[in-house]
């Protein structure tokens, strides 16, 4: 589904990702983590296309990223992408947040739109919100509508970038209980987090990223039973305290 | 016999000159509003424009958010009104400046481009003060960039910089002011005719001020209806 192949990017002098090669099949979840800076926020953004990269290659789903003839456009709907704030739009009602994009990228008459956002946001467990204003919702609210947000397009694909760092503790589980549904009901999924309970459970892959390089990667049990590289092992332990 | 100023506060409202001032406001508000209808929409663009991926996009901006801030207005209007019209050849050049009431148009067009200068750049700081990521998730769920401006980012921002947009809204009146340099029958010109037809000019500048002042007040009332309108709920009042 997602192939990356000797990526690496620059910010001017600056690298910032280094031969990146990755393969995500249909319906596996891979786990980023690493530590702050490391790149991973920077990943994502070359996946879907919102940032450029200079060398190798990212195919999503046999489509070229980088390729100047791919319509970015078309190619963002079908991959959703879940921020660490939220990033609803502040003016905007949560069912008008889900709504805009199928109504304007994809021309989709209003009912249609809001009969599909309104099913999304009973999966996500939150129906009666539909008409709230984002800042009147929890993160974890924000953070479902976020999620419904994205999945209204129907993706193939859905990136999630540290979604419950911003949250309190008890706000985490609900949003990690989409996730779970989300990844055991068969999505692609990319998901930068340390929620290490999360990776244990439906995760296929974890890797690990340190100064732009994957430096270590492997299905959970060996990944966090003896990790080869030091960094790694000190990341961990800090995490998993 | 005294030589005590005798006050006369009937120039403001006796005919002819009670008429005078009202044609004065009635010029200073199409002034200011027309003006600020062209700042606005102008400003806007050029402030999205400054942020464009395009570099010779994003150059004419800059070019122009720095000529027009930084001449002063008065320059501007005198500019436009005597040199403007050479800017269009010899053949337009007489045609240009036969128009009834060119002055007027001039006025409104120069007070609507500098402005707009001030606009584009409240414009392009209030979309700075917006995340990274709120601009990428709106692209992420597959809108155009036009479409991300259009129904996310400039609906954001606009509303983060009514405050500082009431205050170019008010300036907008006030600066309307020196088109009398150019012969614009607004309230300031129209209360030195006063002035000079009466020698009343204390009491018609006076007028002058009150209606100014009255002005202003209307339009921070109205701008503060607008923010409340179109305040962001369940955020904190600013
Ligand atoms: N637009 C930019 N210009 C220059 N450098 C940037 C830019 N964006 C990010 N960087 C740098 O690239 C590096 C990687 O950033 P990135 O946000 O991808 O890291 P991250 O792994 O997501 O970190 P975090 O855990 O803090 O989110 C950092 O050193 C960051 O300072
Ligand atoms: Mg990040």
């Amino acid at each position: 589904m997602i192939q990356i192949k000797d990526m690496s990017k620059w910010y001017g002098d600056f690298q910032v990702l280094k031969d990146i090669t990755e393969e995500i099949k249909q319906g596996q979840t891979v786990v980023v983590c690493g530590p702050s800076g490391s790149g991973k926020s920077t990943l994502l953004r070359c996946i879907n296309g919102l940032e450029p990269f200079q060398k190798g290659e990212i195919f999503v789903d046999g489509v070229s990223v980088s390729d100047p003839a791919t319509n970015l456009y078309k190619l963002r709907t079908e991959i959703g992408m879940v921020f660490q704030r939220f990033e609803l739009y502040p003016h905007m009602t949560a069912i008008q947040n889900i709504t805009l994009a199928p109504m304007k990228a994809r021309s989709k008459p209003r009912k249609e739109a809001e009969a599909k956002a309104m099913e999304l946001l009973q999966r996500v467990g939150i129906p009666d919100k539909a008409h709230e204003y984002p800042a009147n919702l929890s993160g974890g609210q924000q953070q479902r509508v976020a999620i419904a947000r994205s999945l209204v397009m129907e993706p193939k694909i859905m990136m999630f970038d540290e979604p419950t760092s911003a949250l309190d503790p008890e706000m985490i589980k609900e949003v990690l209980d989409v996730m779970i549904g989300l990844s055991k009901g068969g999505m692609t999924m990319i998901v930068v987090t340390h929620e290490m309970g999360f990776a244990r459970e439906v995760s296929d892959e974890i890797i690990f990223m340190d100064e732009g390089m994957i430096i270590e990667r492997g299905t959970d049990i060996s990944f966090f039973q003896k990790p080869k590289n030091p960094r790694t092992k000190e990341f961990l332990d800090k995490i998993l305290i | 016999m005294g030589l005590a100023y005798e006050f006369d506060w009937g120039v403001l409202w006796r005919n002819p000159y009670g008429m005078y001032l009202l044609q004065g406001i009635w010029v200073t508000i199409k002034l200011g509003l027309i003006g600020w209808a062209i700042a606005l929409s102008l400003g806007v663009l050029i402030g999205t424009v400054r942020i464009s991926p395009w570099r010779w996009l994003r150059l004419i901006g800059t070019a122009y958010v720095e000529i027009f801030r930084n001449i002063p207005f008065m320059v501007q209007l005198f500019f436009w009104y005597y040199a403007g019209p050479m800017l269009f050849g010899e053949a337009l050049q007489y045609r240009i400046n036969s128009i009834i009431g060119l002055n007027y148009y001039v006025a409104i067009i120069a007070l609507g481009m500098y402005t707009a200068s001030r606009v584009a750049e409240h414009t392009r700081a209030g979309f700075s003060a917006i995340s990274r990521d709120h601009y990428y998730a709106a692209l992420s769920t597959g809108l155009t960039h036009p479409q991300m401006y259009r129904h996310v980012i400039i609906p954001y921002a606009l509303r983060i910089i009514i405050p500082p947009l009431t205050t170019e809204f008010l300036t907008i009146f006030k600066n309307s002011s020196i088109a009398m340099t150019i012969g614009v029958l607004e309230t300031t010109f129209m209360s030195y005719k006063i002035d000079s037809e009466t020698f009343h000019g204390l009491e018609s500048t006076t007028g002058a001020c009150l209606i100014y002042l009255a002005l202003g007040l209307v339009v921070v009332r109205l701008m503060g209806i607008l923010e409340s309108r179109l305040k962001i709920p369940g955020m904190i009042g600013r």
